[in-house]
């Protein structure tokens, strides 16, 4: 009787203790002890938007000659995954890093993918219409004041899948970023980081 | 008893011959240089297994700080792996400034890295700031 009731004891404690696996936490950021997963997460974009920021800058390929920062833009990198990526979880990390660094300054007036702050335009819409008249004419931007950039950003984020064995497969993600020189189209620096993974085939890298 | 304490002094000298060889800059490896008295093919299970044994790892020779043309604080580790297998793991650097704050960067994050058995490695980093002086490291297990 004694060891009928410790069985049903310790079943309701792992049935107890299943059930807590499922509830909701928040995720350690800083210090990430879960598992790797075979598509590409937030660690994957740290490590790889990290070493780019590295090899930029340890390469000097930003130091302007003469002193000052040059002015950069993101054009397109291109998502060439069979993910549903939002290539700004790379862009953004690299970009922020850049201008804090001091070597660079981002614009906002042209992109790969249009403006990144369509207000920029929108503002010279209003000055250009009536209802520029509504504002203090000495507070709308004037013409020929927008700075282009002089360094771009692009690149491509690929995905290799191979069959491993029977039962694995192998998942290779490689990062590709260039600087380019807008005026003379000469390619400042490029690197390349590669993230591997392996594991069962039935994980899913999509 | 005589055996055990026999095998195990041999596994002692033996391990501690194998240290005695310095980090080469061209390393050569077993399978593939020439076995030698402190290792050879009877030797060389006792010695894996007392280096498993004593649970050997990396260690770091040296950490070179300097500044690099552009004025960002350069850090080269040297180390190298004592045991006889790959060792896997990560690392995250993190940048002072003059007033020992951390300063706040997305380099600093956790970067893998590998040195195989019984070979030297190194590890390079960039502070992404100009007022970063000084640099603290951790490691942590590859999971």
């Amino acid at each position: 009787m004694k060891t009928k009731t410790s069985v049903i004891i310790t079943l309701a404690g792992l049935l107890i203790a299943g059930c807590g696996s499922s509830e909701t936490v928040n995720i350690d950021v800083v210090n990430d002890e879960g598992k790797a997963v075979m598509g590409l997460d937030y660690r994957d974009f740290n490590q790889a938007a990290s070493e780019m920021v590295q090899s930029m800058i340890s390469s000097g390929a930003l130091k302007k000659p003469g002193g000052g920062r040059y002015v950069m833009t993101t054009a397109r990198v291109t998502n060439d995954t069979m993910q549903r990526i939002d290539t700004d979880q790379l862009t953004a990390k690299i970009e922020q890093e850049l201008m804090n660094s001091g070597q660079v300054v981002m614009t906002a007036a042209v992109g790969g993918q249009g403006a990144p702050d369509e207000m920029i335009y929108e503002m010279r819409d209003i000055r250009d219409s009536a209802t520029g008249d509504e504002f203090k004419q000495e507070t709308l931007a004037g013409k020929k004041t927008l700075i282009a950039p002089e360094l771009s950003t692009s690149g491509k984020i690929m995905q290799r899948n191979i069959r491993y064995d029977n039962n694995r497969q192998q998942v290779e993600y490689y990062f590709q970023l260039r600087v380019t020189d807008l005026t003379t189209g000469l390619v400042f620096w490029q690197n390349e980081t590669i993230i591997g993974k392996r594991g069962s085939n039935r994980s899913v890298s999509w | 008893m005589k055996t055990i304490t026999n095998i195990l002094l041999a596994a002692f000298v033996f391990t501690f011959a194998a240290c005695d060889q310095q980090p080469a800059k061209i390393h050569v490896r077993e399978g593939i240089r020439s076995d030698d008295l402190g290792n050879n093919i009877v030797t060389r299970p006792i010695v894996i297994a007392f280096s498993g044994l004593i649970g050997e790892g990396i260690e770091i020779d040296e950490a070179i700080l300097g500044r690099n043309d552009t004025g960002f604080l350069e850090l080269n580790i040297n180390g190298h792996n004592r045991s006889f297998n790959t060792k896997r793991f990560r690392y995250k650097i993190e940048w002072l400034d003059a007033n020992g704050l951390m300063v706040q960067t997305k380099t600093s994050t956790w970067l893998p890295a590998s040195a195989t058995g019984k070979s030297s490695f190194s590890l390079k980093a960039v502070a992404p700031r100009v007022e970063a002086v000084d640099f603290r490291m951790d490691t942590k297990k590859w999971e």
